[in-house]
């Protein structure tokens, strides 16, 4: 077997034994068990009944995002301390002593933690896209899609704190790889608002002008949420600028794992 | 066989190694011997990639050390050899054993047999977290030993093992002279040298003071330790 795939399959058995991952795991159990009366109950809007399918179906869309959310804190959470445990603990001697490259390695360690957390995001998901079907019986085409597609996110965050992790303390890696989502959230969230269907009919004028150049080629994290959203939603994307947020993230994800290739290969280990 | 030609490593200014020429026979078993900072430590790490040189090169069996393939057939012990804590010592060593190629039942069976040299059976399902010093160490020299290598790289193996543990490592070390394996040994105790190895070298400052065979090195009515105090008081006159 490729040593790449060794070392994800460890990193996957790794970051389960860590406390952190039960503790999230805890969490997101309870936040499944709180939602699900969201589906049961009938609801009144200005003194009319409105259908359970529509609740369940916009409920289901907020769900989305705030897993999608939490994600984000948890891939920080895992990967901020990769490289620091790796090197406290010992297991970086242990594959660097061997006939590992340390491309492998590094690898190894970021798409195991990202497989990790793709497959957990997307039971979370799964399980949202199961409850809405049994207990409205609507099958939200397009979720578990959007699912998939917002694992690029994921993968984005983890390659940018553990690259980020290279150079300063752990928690600083993951709080200013956070602060870089903030940012995008603010650009591509005002650039959503801007060309949601509510202010183009009040403000015809409201896209007239362009985004700014560092805008539309930032890292399109909260632009990718968005065409989850429209993928569930059936709706039409308002992408900013040419390039596509996956084609976008792709190459940040790509620029990133070559950088922290670069950087890991200079460092001293043991 | 393993040659550094005109290695130098510098961190900063300072030399850690400096312009060090030698070559280790196949089957030979090498002792690195020099006091606290010599470069003992920074060679070793040099010779495994961990860090770069910052000026020669260094070859194991014909690949720069750079090649991981040269590192296909080592097996390494630590100063402090580190298992991470959350693995049990047959974990780590069945770790150790998928990354040079063993997988199922060879796996289990190459384990079973390092365990059994490094007498270590009963305390390998227990988390490495319990254990002592000295059987951290010994787990690592069982995952040094785990398939077959042709070249052992110990950095000061002993430290931290009673006695009966370091009658045990030697035992070992003579055992795989016998059956031609390399041995580079860096150790401060220099009676377990005199007894182990057919070589040394005495490294001070980061320049080699003297390599030969310690038949050669050591005088009549000398031990290696009255050699190695000679000629680091020499060093520092």
């Amino acid at each position: 077997m490729n040593n790449v795939i060794k070392i994800m399959i460890y990193t996957m058995r790794d970051q389960m034994r860590h406390k952190s991952f039960y503790v999230l795991l805890g969490l997101s159990i309870l936040f499944i068990l709180m939602i699900r009366g969201c589906y049961d109950g009938g609801y009144t809007v200005n003194g009319k009944m409105v259908d359970t399918a529509t609740v369940a179906w916009h409920v289901s869309k907020i769900v989305f995002h705030l897993i999608a959310a939490g994600m984000f804190l948890m891939v920080s959470m895992l990967s901020m301390k990769i490289f620091s445990r790796d090197h406290g603990d010992g297991s970086t001697v242990l594959f660097l002593s061997r006939s590992v490259f340390r491309w492998q390695y590094v690898l190894g360690r970021v798409t195991g933690t990202w497989a990790l957390c793709l497959v957990f995001m997307f039971i979370l998901h799964l399980t949202i896209f199961l409850t809405v079907w049994v207990k409205t019986g609507t099958v939200i085409s397009g979720y578990l899609t959007a699912s998939l597609v917002c694992s690029i996110n994921l993968l984005f965050v983890i390659a940018c704190v553990c690259f980020l992790s290279l150079f300063m303390p752990d928690f600083i890696s993951a709080l200013f790889t956070m602060g870089i989502l903030f940012v995008g959230f603010i650009s591509d969230g005002g650039y959503q608002i801007i060309n949601s269907d509510i202010v183009r009919s009040a403000v015809p004028s409201s896209t007239n002008w362009g985004p700014a150049l560092w805008r539309v080629v930032y890292p399109k994290v909260f632009m990718l949420q968005a065409y989850a959203d429209a993928i569930i939603s059936r709706s039409e994307f308002h992408n900013m600028g040419p390039v596509h947020p996956l084609l976008n993230l792709s190459l940040f994800i790509l620029l990133i794992m070559i950088l922290m290739l670069v950087c890991f290969n200079r460092k001293e280990i043991g | 066989m393993i040659i550094l030609d005109s290695v130098t490593k510098k961190f900063g200014a300072f030399a850690a190694v400096d312009n060090v020429s030698y070559s280790i026979q196949k089957g030979e078993t090498f002792a690195l011997l020099g006091p606290n900072g010599a470069g003992k430590t920074t060679i070793v790490r040099m010779l495994l990639d961990f860090i770069k040189p910052s000026s020669g090169s260094i070859t194991i069996n014909g690949r720069p050390a750079s090649d991981p393939e040269s590192r296909r057939h080592i097996g390494y012990v630590a100063e402090q050899h580190m298992i991470p804590p959350y693995l049990s010592g047959f974990e780590y060593l069945s770790r150790h054993a998928s990354l040079i190629g063993l997988s199922g039942n060879d796996a289990a069976k190459e384990v079973d047999r390092v365990l059994k040299i490094v007498a270590m059976k009963e305390p390998q399902r227990k988390k490495s977290a319990t254990y002592s010093r000295g059987m951290q160490q010994r787990i690592g020299l069982g995952a040094a030993l785990l398939g077959q290598p042709s070249l052992l790289i110990l950095d000061e193996p002993i430290t931290g093992l009673d006695p009966i543990g370091i009658r045990e490592v030697r035992k070992i070390l003579e055992n795989l002279h016998g059956k031609g394996v390399t041995v580079i040994l860096n150790s401060h105790l220099l009676s377990e040298v005199e007894k182990t190895c057919e070589t040394a070298a005495i490294l001070y400052k980061g320049k080699i003071l003297i390599k030969d065979t310690i038949t050669s090195i050591v005088k009549d009515h000398e031990t290696l330790e009255d050699v190695f105090v000679r000629y680091i008081e020499h060093e520092n006159e």
